[in-house]
């Protein structure tokens, strides 16, 4: 074993090892055993950070007789169940390296969050070695290089998350008993529903194909047109609804609306990515012709969120649900990005992933102080925040212009290149298309401002001016310094994502070609 | 083999039906009507009932067990006959055979005796 | 006089019959002789070591090939390999069927002729120990079930099937309480399986007649109902296939009805819920082993070269399985009916994976079967554990806030519900997952969607009892869950253990399903 493949298992168990012993963490010493938990997550960032390779090259590293569009850095392939096709395939290159750094990094931060403020009447430690298995889940997602494996660990997230949703979801004194489980009920049945319909794609390429390898498969591998038909609908719809693609967004308000913060964080910052990620190297990957023949459908899809989730955002009067409309829009430009299937729109959809994790993250993290402090996250209840807490409306504000798409931040990158890359692939509709997504760029603009105008600005609400306001505590400024660091590195420098992704996203066009 | 060879057949399925008709229908219109008590009773191997409320009542269950124990026996005799009447081409397989069988049954008829299954109280 | 030709018989390869054969006997005569008190010990003995051995025989025989006993018996992979697989959960449902510890007398009733309701009946239900007549029973069902997944020709698998069912229509009356509803499912599943018998026998007898003029294994072109003869008439006759069809119809009524697939399912949620709970965890894992054994053979020998004609009906009895078990299970508001409803769905995706007629669909449905059963006994198990001063506490209602009062067997319970669910990492998805592919293989991909479907649909029920159990707060009526004794407590290891490796290591039994999965000619 290299040590890479050392690192790359690690990176992987881990989380799965924290999460065992935090479970066995006796109730009496819950802190500690979110400590402990805390502790794992350092260690699996450590461990993620290691994998890189700065030397090896895209190119350096892959054997030379290899011909497939995916060169992964390190690979580990170990003989699983022969039987099922199943073999435990792991590697990481460019494309998945950023989204792994970006799960273990939220997953520290949501852990130690965690340490700091105890999530109320239920054990802080359960739902720690939760959020520890919703990593395996997402990280395994990013590394498998088999398909069967690939589905495996999509699974593995569904239920833990349900179980933060449902148990610690739900803060809100006003909502009426028993949402947070029917959001929690909701988000199950979206994600079930696309997981069998991608149980179904993966069957039909691995019986068509007679490989469930990921590496052999990119590009095609000879199947049939009817065939990778087939499979990029189903494999896309279950895509689509984790990403989530208008029209199946419909679980994503709810579920944010009523998760706790970490649960928000988790779920906007790595979960939706877990969508688009298998939509550029699952669906456009292994059913290519497919791909190009739903690419019109995808983007006028895509479209059709951006404009929505700007909309309904303009209309919206919670803070949470206001900023999980946003996701359905920020998603929009992602999907508009690979809808293109240009180097350039892989490339904007791949950074637009890790700026939209970043910065939603923080939203939500901003979001959850908000409302830890007021008790209520109604916009018309808050206002003025500016006058008792000017550090806060401050990072408020920050985070809102960076998801808005102000050039310098992280949030730019990935919608002006969507736009970018969709005129450049010409005719009538993709023109048509990048021009309504500008105007729906515009729109974010108008409501990200509007919802800084009833937070932040104006005089102070009854709410806002009766409550204690408790300054920020230092855990908070501990998880979101990093990010807040991040949104503008990434939107600085953005060849921090964009140089690692340029070769395997350059392979992957060409092979889709 | 032509279907007509089966016409014999069918046409006497279908005299026999008519005249199992024939005859229900017409007892009830000839025949003399003279009731009385004893032709209304439950048939109980011709012996005076029991009296028994409307609608039957229940019986003891060991008539059931005996009745059992009865056709357990029967179904053995029945298969006995056979046997004894090609004993000789079977040989001592079907000795052995029967043997076993007829073990078989003992076993049930001793689990039976054992358990009081014979003891009318 | 002449000399009737006497067929040779391998006695090697039908040992393991012979033995559990022999030890129900020898069970009766414990019954009859043995003294009341020391009677239990006797037959668990008895029982366990009885099947242990014939396991032994049957392992001892794992590279028998052959055709014995004038071709009514096959002696082959699938047969050796369900064999076993119906006396290694034999051995676990005796297990729990010998459990004494969780309630005075155990189980099941003393006295089962006893009045419901009278003095002496609810004297008998705190007082007496129960009745053993069970061990011999479940002696008589396991040697049925043996010779059914064996039987070559029709009449020998038409003995099989009654030899394993009657026992069962009786254990099923024996529970020690709710005796009226264990005595009404015992009614109810004793006459819908003599009618389903009889479609069997009807089949058996159109078939019979479809055959007529092929020659027959004995020599004679009178035609016969050995599976050679029959497939050899699918394949050459040329008389009109009307009567075959027919024949394979009223033949899978008859198997499909022990199977539990609608819409022969009916009975499944009174029988199972009436049914003491032990029992019923033996019919849901050996009695399914056992049908689709036979189901297995005679679709794939017997009537295999006309599988284009019966896939696209039996196809139809497997999404409409799937589906009403699916949606059934939702609406149940009791625990063992859940289960129940739940084992109709797996019914669907046993079936599922018996259509694709060749080596690979049935490698993965014995595969299914052995997993399945495992995680079915040991949820079972687990439902005997939840009790109040009634016995089993099985409406679901009572099950709210177990976690609480029992973190470790709620969470064992999670984690088979989750399993029927068929989440990664449990034996339910590999099983699943390679029924569905072997579906898929085989071109049936709408079963395979409706499969999926429905298993979407059929984790809610699951979840819901999951999410009860942690995330209600307990009250006033949870009942308590009982520390198992020793017996229930192995059945549940095993079950639990058996559902963890083979969910994280499947490849070893997912092996030798494949080396076993072909029938001798």
């Amino acid at each position: 074993m290299t040590a890479g493949q050392v690192a790359l298992v690690a990176t992987l168990a881990l989380p799965a090892l924290g999460a065992a012993a935090v479970a066995l963490v006796p109730a009496r010493a819950d802190r500690a055993g979110r400590v402990l938990g805390t502790v794992f997550a350092a260690l699996a960032l450590v461990a993620s950070l290691l994998i890189y390779r700065p030397d090896g090259g895209w190119f350096g590293y892959a054997p030379a007789n290899r011909a497939s569009a995916v060169r992964p850095w390190h690979e580990l392939d170990l003989t699983w169940v022969p039987g099922l096709e199943l073999r435990f395939h792991l590697g990481v290159d460019g494309i998945s390296y950023p989204l792994v750094v970006l799960t273990t990094l939220l997953t520290l931060l949501c852990c130690a969050y965690t340490v700091g403020r105890s999530p109320g009447a239920r054990p802080g430690r359960t739902l720690v070695a939760l959020l520890l298995v919703i990593e395996v889940g997402v990280l395994g997602t990013f590394l498998a290089l088999d398909l069967v494996l690939f589905f495996l660990f999509f699974e593995v997230v569904l239920l833990p998350m349900y179980a933060v949703i449902a148990g610690w979801g739900g803060d809100d004194p006003r909502a009426e008993a028993g949402a947070h489980r029917a959001a929690a009920r909701k988000f199950v049945l979206y994600t079930l529903f696309g997981s069998v319909l991608m149980l179904v794609g993966v069957f039909t390429v691995v019986a068509a194909a007679g490989t469930a390898d990921i590496v052999a498969l990119t590009g095609g591998a000879g199947l049939s047109r009817p065939v990778q038909l087939a499979a990029f609908a189903l494999l896309a719809i279950a895509f689509a609804v984790k990403s989530p693609l208008w029209p199946l967004h419909t679980w994503l308000p709810d579920a944010h609306t009523q998760a706790p913060t970490v649960g928000s964080v988790m779920l906007a910052g790595v979960l939706l990515k877990m969508g688009t990620y298998g939509l550029i190297r699952v669906a456009v990957g292994v059913a290519p012709e497919g791909a190009r023949w739903a690419a019109p459908v995808l983007g006028v899809l895509a479209v059709a969120a951006i404009i929505v989730g700007a909309l309904v955002c303009l209309a919206q009067t919670e803070l949470k649900r206001l900023i999980a409309y946003s996701s359905v829009g920020h998603m929009g430009f992602v999907l508009l990005g690979v809808a293109t299937l240009t180097a350039t729109g892989l490339q904007a959809a791949l950074i637009g992933n890790i700026a939209h994790g970043v910065i939603t993250g923080l939203l939500f993290f901003l979001a959850g102080a908000i409302k830890d402090r007021f008790h209520t996250g109604a916009l018309d209840d808050l206002g003025g925040l500016r006058e008792r807490m000017p550090a806060l409306s401050g990072l408020l504000g920050y985070a809102a212009i960076a998801s808005l798409g102000l050039p310098g931040l992280a949030g730019f990158w990935g919608e002006a290149f969507a736009v970018v890359a969709a005129l450049r692939r010409g005719g009538p509709l993709w023109t048509t298309l990048a021009v309504i997504a500008a105007v729906g760029g515009a729109l974010t603009a108008a409501y990200f401002l509007r919802l800084l105008r009833r937070v932040t600005h104006g005089p102070a609400s009854p709410v806002v001016a009766g409550a204690g306001g408790a300054p920020i505590a230092g855990v908070e400024l501990a998880a979101w310094a990093p990010l807040v660091v991040l949104a503008l590195a990434v939107g600085l420098v953005p060849t921090l994502v964009l140089g690692l992704a340029q070769g395997p996203v350059g392979a992957l066009v060409e092979a889709v070609r | 083999m032509s279907l007509s060879a089966w016409v014999p057949i069918v046409g006497l399925l279908v005299l026999g039906a008519l005249f199992s008709l024939f005859s229900v229908a017409i007892a009830p219109i000839v025949g003399p009507k003279r009731y009385n008590r004893a032709k209304l009773e439950a048939y109980e191997c011709g012996i005076e009932p029991t009296p028994q409320p409307i609608g039957g009542g229940r019986f003891p269950i060991k008539f059931y067990l005996t009745a059992m124990l009865f056709i357990i026996f029967d179904i053995e005799v029945i298969f006995l006959y056979p046997w004894a009447v090609s004993f000789n081409a079977l040989g001592l397989f079907g000795f052995v055979e029967m043997l076993l069988f007829i073990g078989t049954v003992f076993i049930a008829y001793a689990y039976v005796w054992r358990r009081g299954g014979l003891d009318w109280d | 006089m002449t000399e009737i030709g006497l067929p040779p018989i391998n006695y090697g390869a039908i040992t393991p019959m012979l033995i559990l054969f022999g030890a129900s006997c020898v069970g009766v005569f414990v019954e009859a002789f043995v003294p009341k008190a020391q009677r239990h010990l006797v037959q668990l003995v008895l029982s366990l070591g009885a099947i242990t051995a014939a396991l032994v025989t049957v392992v001892w025989q794992a590279d028998t090939r052959t055709v014995t006993a004038g071709g009514a018996i096959a002696i082959d992979g699938p047969t050796l390999f369900l064999q076993g697989a119906i006396l290694v959960l034999g051995v676990v449902s005796i297990l729990l069927i010998g459990e004494r510890s969780l309630e005075r007398g155990g189980p099941f009733v003393a006295q089962a002729a006893i009045v419901v309701g009278s003095d002496a009946d609810r004297n008998q239900t705190v007082r007496q120990p129960g009745a053993t007549d069970i061990y011999p029973l479940s002696l008589f069902a396991l040697t049925g079930m043996l010779l059914f997944v064996a039987a070559n020709d029709l009449l020998t698998m038409f003995i099989g099937l009654e030899v394993l069912s009657l026992p069962l229509y009786l254990m099923c009356a024996l529970a020690r309480r709710r005796r009226l509803l264990s005595q009404e499912a015992a009614l109810k599943y004793f006459m819908l399986g003599a009618y389903a018998s009889a479609f069997f026998l009807f089949g058996l007898a159109l078939v019979y007649g479809f055959t007529a003029g092929t020659p027959s294994g004995s020599g004679d072109n009178g035609g016969g109902v050995d599976f050679a003869t029959i497939a050899a008439a699918v394949r050459n006759s040329e008389v009109s296939p009307a009567l075959l069809y027919a024949g394979i119809a009223l033949i899978a009524v008859g198997l499909l009805f022990k199977a539990a697939a609608a819409p022969f399912h009916v009975w499944t949620p009174d029988v199972y819920q009436g049914a003491p709970t032990p029992v019923t965890g033996f019919m849901a894992a050996c009695t399914k082993v056992a049908a689709f054994g036979a189901l297995l053979r005679v679709l794939h020998v017997a009537f295999g070269g006309a599988s284009w004609a019966y896939t696209p009906v039996l196809g139809a009895v497997a999404a409409l399985t799937m589906l009403v078990g699916a949606v059934l299970a939702v609406t149940q508001t009791d625990i063992k009916r859940l289960l129940a409803y739940s084992s109709v769905a797996n019914a669907g995706y046993l079936l599922v994976g018996a259509l694709a007629v060749n080596k690979q669909g049935l490698a993965s449905t014995m595969f299914y079967l052995v997993a399945y059963g495992f995680t079915v006994l040991a949820g079972f198990a687990v439902v005997t554990l939840v009790r109040d001063a009634d016995g089993e506490a099985t409406h679901l209602s009572r099950w709210a806030g177990l976690g609480r009062r029992s973190p470790l067997f709620a969470g064992v319970f999670t984690f088979i519900l989750l399993a029927f669910a068929g989440i990664p990492v449990t034996s339910g998805f590999t099983s699943k997952f390679a029924v569905f592919g072997a579906a898929s293989g085989a071109g049936h991909t709408w079963l395979v969607v409706v499969g999926v479907l429905s298993s979407m649909i059929l984790a809610f029920p699951y979840l819901r009892v999951v999410v009860m159990m942690w995330l209600s707060e307990p009250g006033e009526s949870t009942p308590s869950v009982l520390v198992p004794g020793g017996l229930t407590a192995a059945a549940l290891t095993i079950g639990v253990a058996a559902t963890l490796v083979l969910g994280v290591a499947p490849e070893s039994l997912l092996d030798l399903t494949n080396r076993a999965a072909e029938f001798v000619p």
